[in-house]
């Protein structure tokens, strides 16, 4: 078995650069760990560290800058297997502009290894400082200073949950090992590798130390890798109840209904219950909601229609029927009124001038949630276009189906002496 | 109606996650984003992997991830997250990764109106692709696309190795019909092409198909290099060579030669029309009921609803050909269809009906296409 993950190709990187001491260290350490290259994915990140992909005999995948922890993700998910050994390089640059993937990663604890290239700045741009840059550092030919404190991103993989997470210096006594360390971690492990930058920044490994004055670290947690293996699943639509159509309607013409209360009031179940029941009365429906982005507050208005043909176009201009049971519906929909829209509103709103409205009290029948699905009932049981009990069939398949039928039947009882008629 | 309907009550975004995991799309990764959360809703009981990314950029770069071992994907988003997949999109489009995007659209620009459809994402997704290499949209105009598309968007994205954009939008999606499920036609799954011979395997070495075959990283037979960047066909960065320059040109050659294979439009021709009403996703039904109300009038009128938006199929542009006047309906202000066909400055012969906000009515096709035959 090959156990190199190196070809035989020269390094593309400057002399003296810690980048070529790193590629060789891996490979010892991949080679030590008998772990055979096809076995193993390398994921690098844009920048000088990204050039490593040529020297590879492993699979490689060249990606975006700072995503590479984000691909490598999908990656590992995606292998789901112990033996597969996924690898990210990346550099400082790399990793403060992926800072959110990096984070993620460690707190799912995926089963890969994270090497930070952390050479003080950016190398390919020119030698800017980055956000892993120590105070006071400057690139040899930029004029800005670092004059914040740089993250520490050891710290931040460990607390976010990360198996190892651990910082070392290019020739420190302890490299060789470490990587050894890391890449038999089973879950996240990040090395960060404090490196020379021969061209922009620390020529002398010596320096280094005096200029980036972090502290080697090895952070452990004590957690398994989160992985996730397929599940089996069913279909979408063979769960869906199958209609029969065992009610009969008298509707004869297209009818548009709108239903308008407030959020959080029931008003979108309503219109599905009605769709469905007008559906098992032998016509087409349609049923579609309009409300803000807001959740609990608010308006809502379903929209509903009733077809004894197929229903093409499913938006609705001028209403037929309008069942408005909360200010917050009305105010919506007020200007879609039309002079021929049978009005039916609750009876603690004030009614539009000079329009005729039939009122009840749905929301002390139905309560406030059910204010909507009483006054829908009283409609059906006074146009009687579909039968009150393809309703209540509708309703009763509801999870509270026992509470919603009992609601129907209350405001398909009120009598007509109740409503007011004005206008 | 006949014996062996199955008539449910049901959504669109229900049709298309069931069409997708049919397809054999056994991964969903999403960031929940209105219109686009019934999808991720049905995805998470539906897809036998289903993870929930922190962010969208994630989303798609999971994504990517598993498509590279050899799995089909799934994500749905809105012009926000959208948008911040854009990068990651063109990765996976350099990459020659599968994988499938709904984009469902609301009323923009920006955050503009979350839960207000809209069809103004057409002329991103034309240029979303840096170089104008075209990326394959499909867009569903009811329920039978929902699922039909769904799948061979699938498909496409498998046998071309490329993401593909399923578009569509809120009212698509979001709206609930009784429906006969026995319409729908079975699914075909496409497969990824494989490399199976035993010689040796550059990734990127595409033979008649134009598409190279595939092997999934973490295999223990080949080398898999997979590149973002310009490469020759082993998958290494080559800025400008003639192997790495041709590569490159045959992402674009790949779509535009194989469109064949996945054009999709509804041509409802009208014998002696001299208008044709064109149009695509949501503003088909209004379209479908406005050409009905004219022919019961009397008056001749064809409708052509597209369905593979990009690249546009070339018989589409035949059809155009036969008819005096074209009135393009859509939802959105500059006519993006149109332009997409015409670019900016259309023939005289070519009307536009647009509007934001609210679906455009029947009534206002009617009205547009008797102005087309008076101008005419």
């Amino acid at each position: 078995m090959q156990t190199s993950i190196l070809n035989d190709k020269k390094a593309p990187y400057c002399p003296g650069c810690g980048h070529t001491v790193i590629t060789h260290t891996i490979d010892k350490a991949l080679a030590a760990l008998e772990i055979n290259p096809l076995d193993v994915v390398a994921v690098s990140d844009i920048g000088c560290c990204g050039l490593v992909d040529g020297l590879l005999n492993c699979h490689t995948v060249h990606g975006l800058h700072g995503r590479s922890v984000a691909l490598a993700t999908g990656i590992a998910y995606g292998l789901n297997h112990p033996g597969k050994k996924v690898l990210v390089i990346q550099g400082d640059g790399g990793a403060t502009i992926g800072l959110q993937h990096l984070m993620e990663a460690a707190r799912q604890n995926l089963d890969l290894t994270l090497i930070v290239q952390n050479n003080l700045l950016y190398g390919m741009t020119g030698g800017q400082i980055s956000g892993l840059s120590p105070m006071q550092f400057k690139g040899e030919r930029m004029p800005e200073v670092q004059d914040v404190p740089g993250f520490d991103i050891c710290e931040l993989a460990h607390r976010a949950g990360a198996s190892l997470a651990a910082r070392t210096f290019v020739g420190d006594s302890n490299f060789n090992e470490l990587f050894r360390r890391a890449f038999q971690t089973e879950g996240f492990s990040l090395l960060e590798i404090v490196e020379p930058c021969p061209s922009h920044g620390i020529k002398k490994v010596l320096d280094l130390h005096r200029t980036a004055d972090y502290p080697a670290v090895e952070l452990r947690n004590e957690r398994p890798p989160h992985r996730t293996a397929p599940r089996e699943t069913t279909s979408l639509l063979d769960s869906l109840p199958l209609i029969r159509a065992r009610f009969s309607s008298n509707l004869r013409q297209r009818l548009e209904i709108v239903i308008a209360g407030s959020a959080g009031e029931g008003v979108q179940s309503c219109g599905d219950l009605l769709a469905y029941a007008g559906a098992t009365s032998g016509l087409y429906t349609t049923k579609k909601g309009a409300y803000p982005v807001t959740v609990g507050s608010g308006f809502s208005i379903a929209e509903v229609i009733l077809s004894r043909d197929r229903i093409c176009y499913t938006g609705i201009a001028a209403p037929g029927v309008m069942i408005i049971v909360s200010q917050d519906g009305y105010d919506a929909v007020k200007s879609r009124l039309g002079k021929d829209t049978y009005l039916l509103m609750d009876a603690s709103l004030a009614p539009p001038p000079g329009h005729c409205v039939i009122s009840g009290d749905f929301r002390k029948i139905g309560g406030k949630k059910g204010a909507a699905l009483a006054a829908v009932a009283f409609w059906i049981g006074q146009t009687d276009l579909i039968s009150i009990k393809a309703l209540e069939a509708a309703a009763g398949m509801h999870r509270h189906g026992d509470k919603l039928v009992a609601n129907i039947e209350s405001a398909s009882r009120i009598s007509k002496r109740e409503i007011m008629l004005e206008g | 109606m006949h014996q062996d309907r199955k008539l449910v009550f049901c959504d669109g975004s229900r049709i298309m996650i069931e069409a997708l995991a049919g397809a054999g799309a056994s991964v969903y990764i999403g960031y929940p984003i209105t219109p686009a959360n019934w999808l991720y809703a049905y995805a998470s009981q539906r897809f036998p992997t289903f993870l929930a990314a922190p962010d969208e950029i994630s989303a798609l770069q999971w994504a990517a991830g598993f498509s590279s071992t050899g799995q089909l994907p799934v994500t749905a988003t809105s012009f926000p997250g959208f948008a911040l997949m854009l990068e990651s999109l063109n990765m996976a489009f350099m990459m020659e990764l599968p994988l499938v995007i709904i984009l469902a659209q609301r009323l923009g620009p920006s955050t503009g109106s979350a839960t207000t459809g809209a069809q103004g994402d057409l002329l991103l997704l034309r240029g979303a692709i840096s170089g104008g290499h075209p990326l394959p949209v499909l867009c569903p105009a009811d329920f039978i696309d929902c699922w039909h598309l769904a799948a061979r968007a699938a498909v496409t994205a498998r046998e071309l190795r490329t993401p593909v954009v399923l578009l569509t939008s809120k009212e698509m999606i979001m709206t609930s019909r009784s429906f006969d499920l026995s319409l729908l036609p079975p699914i075909v799954q496409g497969q990824l092409p494989s490399f199976e011979n035993n010689g040796s395997y550059l990734p990127y070495r595409a033979g008649e198909s134009r598409v190279p075959p595939f092997l999934p990283v973490g295999n223990t037979r080949h080398q898999v290099r997979l590149n973002a960047s310009t490469h020759d066909h082993s998958g290494l960065i080559r800025k400008d060579s003639p192997e790495s320059l041709a590569n490159t040109m045959r992402l674009r050659e790949k779509i535009e030669q194989r469109v064949a294979e996945f054009t999709f439009y509804h041509y409802d021709a009208e014998g002696e029309a001299d208008t044709l009403v064109v149009t695509y996703g949501i503003s088909s039904d209004a379209a479908r009921e406005a050409v009905s109300n004219l022919r019961a009038r009397g008056e001749k009128v064809s409708l052509l609803i597209l369905k593979t938006l990009i690249p546009i199929p070339p018989p589409v542009f035949q059809i155009f050909e036969q008819y005096a006047q074209l009135l393009f309906v859509e939802e959105n202000l500059n006519g993006q269809l149109k332009e997409l066909c015409f670019g900016q400055r259309s023939p005289s012969a070519l009307r536009s009906l647009n509007k934001i906000g609210k679906m455009i009515t029947p009534e206002e096709i009617v009205e547009e296409v008797m102005l087309c035959k008076q101008v005419f």
